[in-house]
């Protein structure tokens, strides 16, 4: 429906714009505190430069928090795909019995909460199997990502006429070459939307590591969380700016060419 | 060609075993340590919360949180919904996209913004002491305020956007068929819109209510040990106390009211496409 309240109009934009500055506001003050020329965190910044997100730069704890989340990102995501895109497709085309019921299982990662996820695997799976901080983090990343991976690719498995593959496989394709050949090149956009949620996800995720992280060996997120505790210049701000910048530049550059937003 | 159930199977077997092993059974076995004790089973840990002034302030605060902040983001979602889908098509894309735009945003990012904004010489501080409302800066961090404004800003978009998706699909003529016939704007609003985009007011409240009751980042950083939720409670029982058994009971509260809400939200959804 085009405009269906006309009257309100003045007191809507009003609202809208109210609301904008509130969600979109507390980024401009981030960024320009990030952009401070001065020693400690403030709002107006004494002066600006590009001196603190440099200095960023050379932080090597930072450095080595960011590397690392970089590649859990990555690595958790891409297992989670590997994991997920055949269970979305066994799912979405054969008669799998209690196919509700392991979907609902492939989802329910998403509903509980990360802490607990994150409790949970310490005390029941790393301690008990000793494994390393980064394979403890990789294996919680990765439960976390499924659900994503799962439920992206079905949504673009269910917009794909499956009278495709079965005319390829009429026409003699194995199975196996119809996935690769037929179904995998049109769900394309699909895994790559599925992989930069993942991405994000992750790489945004603190719940799920708190308990995970070990001493010298943590994410970015939760190396900046631990930090605000004792860093008091702008080096954080211009971090968080960093960090949104980056976050906006994926998805972004996803919806010009994907629409992400179809499948969130 | 889609009968071989054996093919389905065993695409599917290996992410539902990984996800079984992963997190079904680890995430059980720290359910059922709320029930254990000395002496083998039983509810003495749950008594033990009740019993705790802390945890059953922790757990009130929670949830009075988690009511005020869906209430708020009721509220301003659907004063921001209106005037989004009110602005025509074009740009109700535009508005659209900015109101998910911190959606894609590191929370961390989102929360340290509040504290350069509430901090004693924050923005907030300096227009109270420049207008004179107070000689002294107020304590506006580590309060149950700080943490509200934080989760009201965290978890607004996601109501917005139900209720925009709500209402954009209501047929075009019914507000002004309510306002020929002489409704008054609250008259239309309760009557007609409210009950037409209650669906989407389930979803999106749904959606803020367990983000805010199930937050760690806002509270641990707005809130601190002065302002906790459950889950920065049950943190500091893990890192503070080593106490696993009274964390096992947090988890199974954090997660029935999880999982309730989006049971009562896939109802609401499979109403809807009835």
């Amino acid at each position: 429906m085009t405009r269906p309240f006309n009257g309100m109009r003045f007191s809507g934009a009003l609202a809208l714009g109210a609301v904008l500055l509130f969600l979109l506001g507390p980024f401009v003050v981030i960024a320009l505190a990030g952009l401070s020329a001065g020693d400690t965190l403030a709002f107006p910044p004494q002066g600006l430069s590009l001196r603190w997100v440099i200095a960023v730069f050379g932080m090597d704890n930072f450095r080595a928090s960011f590397w690392l989340s970089l590649q859990l990102a990555i690595g958790s995501t891409a297992l989670a795909l590997l994991l997920g895109v055949p269970a979305a497709y066994g799912l979405a085309r054969y008669r799998v019995p209690g196919r509700e019921l392991v979907r609902t299982l492939l989802i329910a990662p998403l509903i509980v909460p990360g802490i607990i996820v994150g409790l949970a695997l310490l005390r029941h799976a790393v301690i008990p199997l000793d494994l390393g901080v980064t394979w403890a983090l990789i294996l919680a990343h990765t439960v976390l990502v499924v659900p994503y991976a799962v439920r992206v690719v079905t949504a673009s498995l269910d917009n794909l006429r499956t009278d495709v593959e079965e005319a390829a496989v009429m026409l003699g394709a194995t199975r196996l070459q119809t996935f690769f050949r037929i179904v995998l090149p049109n769900i394309r956009s699909g895994i790559i939307a599925a992989f930069i949620l993942g991405f994000v996800t992750s790489f945004n995720q603190v719940p799920v590591s708190l308990f995970l992280t070990g001493p010298g060996i943590t994410t970015l997120p939760i190396d900046m969380l631990t930090s605000m505790e004792f860093v008091y210049d702008p080096s954080i701000a211009a971090l968080s700016a960093l960090m949104a910048l980056l976050s906006i530049a994926i998805v972004a550059v996803a919806e010009r060419a994907l629409g992400l937003s179809r499948y969130v | 060609m889609f009968d071989n159930r054996r093919i389905g199977i065993a695409l599917a077997a290996p992410a539902a075993l990984f996800v079984a092993l992963a997190f079904i059974v680890p995430v059980a076995v720290l359910l059922s340590g709320g029930f254990a004790t000395p002496q083998g089973w039983g509810l003495s840990r749950w008594a033990e919360f009740v019993g705790d002034p802390l945890s059953v302030e922790v757990f009130w605060r929670t949830v009075k949180l988690g009511a005020l902040v869906t209430l708020a983001c009721a509220v301003l979602g659907y004063a921001t919904a209106l005037a989004i889908v009110d602005a025509g098509p074009t740009w109700k894309g535009r508005w659209s996209g900015l109101v998910m735009l911190p959606l894609m945003i590191s929370p961390v990012a989102r929360t340290y913004a509040w504290i350069v904004l509430l901090g004693r010489t924050g923005l907030v501080n300096q227009a109270i002491t420049g207008l004179g409302l107070s000689a002294e800066p107020l304590r506006l961090l580590f309060t149950e305020t700080a943490v509200f404004i934080g989760l009201v800003q965290l978890f607004l978009p996601l109501m917005v956007l139900s209720l925009v998706s709500a209402l954009e699909n209501l047929p075009a003529d019914v507000v002004p068929a309510a306002r020929v016939l002489g409704a008054p704007w609250p008259t239309v609003f309760f009557k007609v819109l409210l009950p037409l985009s209650r669906e989407g007011l389930v979803i999106g409240g749904t959606l803020v209510f367990t983000g805010s009751v199930t937050a760690y980042i806002t509270p641990a950083v707005l809130g601190g040990s002065k302002v906790l939720m459950l889950e920065t409670l049950l943190y500091q029982r893990v890192s503070v106390a080593n106490d696993f058994a009274s964390a096992s009971v947090i988890a199974l509260i954090l997660i029935v009211m999880s999982v309730v809400t989006h049971a009562l939200l896939r109802r609401a959804s499979a109403a809807r496409r009835r």
